[in-house]
């Protein structure tokens, strides 16, 4: 069934200036500017209250089109959240008995991993734009990846994480790997 | 890019297919998600698909399902007839009825009228052109 009108609304707070034109929403603050496309959702975009609000409107909505609106929203308050406070993802090697060796190239945007299980094997895994990466210095085997697009960040810690999959063994047993162990924001509250 | 234009009680359409193609309707109730009831003063009140409606930008004060004879008392007291044929949308369809309508001397008269008024700008024209060049 259709539902003639389902909406919703966020606010959106001081510092941070909206612009949406067209589905493409485009988010400015003290860190910097991301744009997103929603092209491909069926839904409207407007800014009221002068850019303090921001509403998503579906008209005529099938239930999973109703249910986009709340996704759209989400991916705003994350781009938001990016702006002000930006992405820290942290992530620790594990490994059992052959030291994982890390090399961070490029200044801070690529690493090259060797010994890997003691495979000669290097890989090399480049960041994605706008995404830092830094060995943590008190922290033992800890990686610290920072950036303004959430999408971004996690894709960049994701890129690390596949990189270092254990191959034709019993992974139940064979645990090392590069895993992410904390999601969350650069300027701490 | 939001929608100005609702179907509520009280919008004034234009019909834009159909037996009753030009002219100008309320919508009284709402049958379901693609029908309204709607009436005009010289209609028997029925139901119309809402494809076959093109909404305008007026709206009146009426109770939902309104008698004949109060329908009417709001349309003149909203003035939807005035306010329609001032509007420029309304001026338009006025102005294409009125070309539709023209016989074989009518248009003479407007191929006539049309070579003066063009001869009037190019008069103009050539004077701003000899300014300019001087």
């Amino acid at each position: 069934m259709k539902t003639i009108l389902s909406t919703d609304m966020m606010e959106i707070p001081e510092g941070v200036t909206v612009r949406v034109k067209a589905k493409v929403v485009e988010v400015e603050g003290p860190r910097g500017k991301l744009t997103r496309n929603f092209k491909h959702l069926n839904l409207d975009f407007q800014l009221i209250e002068g850019g303090r609000k921001l509403k998503v409107d579906a008209w005529f909505g099938s239930r999973k089109t109703t249910a986009a609106i709340r996704t759209a929203i989400s991916h705003v308050q994350n781009l938001i959240t990016g702006v002000t406070k930006g992405y820290r993802y942290k992530m620790r090697f594990v490994y059992a008995h052959f030291p994982i060796n890390a090399s961070i190239t490029n200044n801070n945007s690529s690493i090259e991993i060797r010994n890997f299980l003691g495979e000669k094997k290097v890989r090399k895994v480049d960041m994605l734009e706008g995404v830092k990466i830094v060995r943590s210095e008190k922290v033992k085997d800890e990686l610290v990846l920072d950036g303004n697009d959430i999408e971004l960040v996690s894709r960049s810690a994701a890129l690390i994480n596949q990189k270092c999959h254990v191959k034709n063994k019993d992974i139940r047993k064979f645990l090392d790997g590069i895993y992410v162990s904390e999601k969350g924001t650069i300027v701490e509250e | 890019m939001p929608f100005k234009r609702y179907v509520e009680i009280g919008r004034v359409a234009l019909v834009n297919y159909g037996k009753d193609y030009g002219r100008l309707v309320v919508i009284v109730d709402v049958v379901d998600q693609n029908r309204a009831l709607v009436d005009a003063p010289n209609i028997v009140r029925g139901q119309m698909n809402f494809k076959r409606l093109s909404l305008t930008d007026i709206k009146i004060d009426i109770p939902r399902l309104p008698k004949k004879k109060t329908l009417i008392a709001a349309m003149e007291a909203a003035d939807v007839q005035n306010k329609w044929e001032n509007s420029s949308w309304g001026r338009k369809l006025i102005v294409q009825k009125r070309r539709a309508a023209l016989n074989d001397f009518d248009r003479f008269k407007v191929m006539l009228a049309r070579i003066k008024r063009g001869g009037a700008i190019q008069q103009e024209l050539a004077k701003l052109k000899k300014q300019n060049t001087s």
